[in-house]
């Protein structure tokens, strides 16, 4: 399957979803115009991805400085999906990177994580 | 501008008198005519720039911004004045007013623009139903939402207002006022 390679724009995160080795990462801001015309086509690489992804060790890394409430939404589906993956064996990590001083985004890591069950989700803060 | 007789004559006068009582009333920045994302984009940085030159905490920053974002795209979405067209790509240009600043020690942002007779009832009780829920519950009714479809013609309405309430330290403050025999000029106001 191709990989997925999306730069960053002003208002929407840049996405590197590297299928041959089953590392993704989405990474920047995100609050566009649109979430549903940006979030669309990452959310349905990931579902053709893990329809297909027996056997093979998924990460995900999330390095997220800012997103706003329908990212997150689009966030909370993307994270369903994982789980979903995860429960039919696949193994998936999920790491949050977030700035050690930055709660907000500490706290939306801590929330993503409450929902999953079969995901292992690692919250990573890093030093400014 | 017109000028009553107790008012200052000329052209300086005037619109440092106008400037004046924006900074008596702590405004750091006003925004009032048509919002784009564009505009959004900008004031969200100068926004968040100002602030981190004045050595704001990150999480107050992360707050401020995050409410600034949910009200101007509010506006951007549900403003009952907007202009929509065509100019070589499809832009959407919406009436209202954003105003950040800070009393008391904290920072405050109002949205303000009108909306349709029709929406009110519909947005005065969602604003009602978070007014009177404690930070424990709009994060559970935020997580709870989360999960939830999008409300048919709402574009996220329902998670922005409960993102606008998480981020605010007290209750949020709200009022309707008639414009029109169909309009009202609605305003929100947070206080960070």
């Amino acid at each position: 399957m191709e990989n997925l390679m999306i730069a960053a724009t002003e208002r929407s995160p840049e996405v590197d979803f590297d299928f041959a080795t089953g590392r993704l990462s989405l990474k920047g801001e995100s609050y566009p115009e649109d979430a549903s015309a940006v979030f669309g086509p990452i959310f349905a690489a990931l579902e053709r991805f893990l329809g297909d992804a027996a056997g093979k060790d998924v990460q995900f890394d999330f390095d997220l400085i800012y997103f706003n409430s329908s990212s997150a939404k689009a966030l909370m589906n993307m994270f369903q999906l994982l789980d979903a993956a995860a429960g039919r064996g696949i193994k998936v990590v999920v790491n949050w990177h977030y700035a050690a001083d930055d709660e907000t985004m500490q706290e939306f890591g801590e929330d993503f994580s409450e929902d999953l069950e079969h995901v292992t989700f690692n919250l990573v803060a890093t030093e400014g | 501008m017109t000028t009553p007789a107790n008012e200052p004559q000329g052209l300086a006068p005037q619109y440092r008198a106008f400037k004046r009582m924006l900074d008596e009333r702590g405004i750091l920045f006003s925004f009032s005519g048509y919002l784009s994302e564009g505009i959004l984009y900008s004031l969200g940085e100068t926004l968040r720039q100002k602030m981190t030159l004045d050595d704001t905490n990150i999480t107050t920053i992360k707050k401020v911004f995050s409410v600034f974002i949910e009200q101007a795209q509010n506006i951007i979405r549900y403003s009952a004045e907007k202009v929509l067209g065509n100019v070589g790509k499809n832009v959407e240009l919406s009436s209202g007013m954003v105003t950040i600043g800070t009393e008391n020690g904290r920072f405050f942002i109002v949205c303000a623009n009108t909306i349709l007779e029709e929406d009110v009832p519909r947005l005065k009780q969602r604003l009602e139903l978070l007014q009177r829920m404690d930070k424990d519950e709009i994060k559970a009714y935020y997580k709870e939402q989360l999960r939830e479809a999008p409300d048919e013609n709402s574009r996220g309405a329902t998670i922005g207002l409960i993102e606008i309430a998480r981020r605010a330290s007290e209750p949020i403050q709200f009022d309707f006022d008639r414009v029109d025999a169909d309009k009202f000029f609605f305003c929100l106001k947070v206080s960070i």
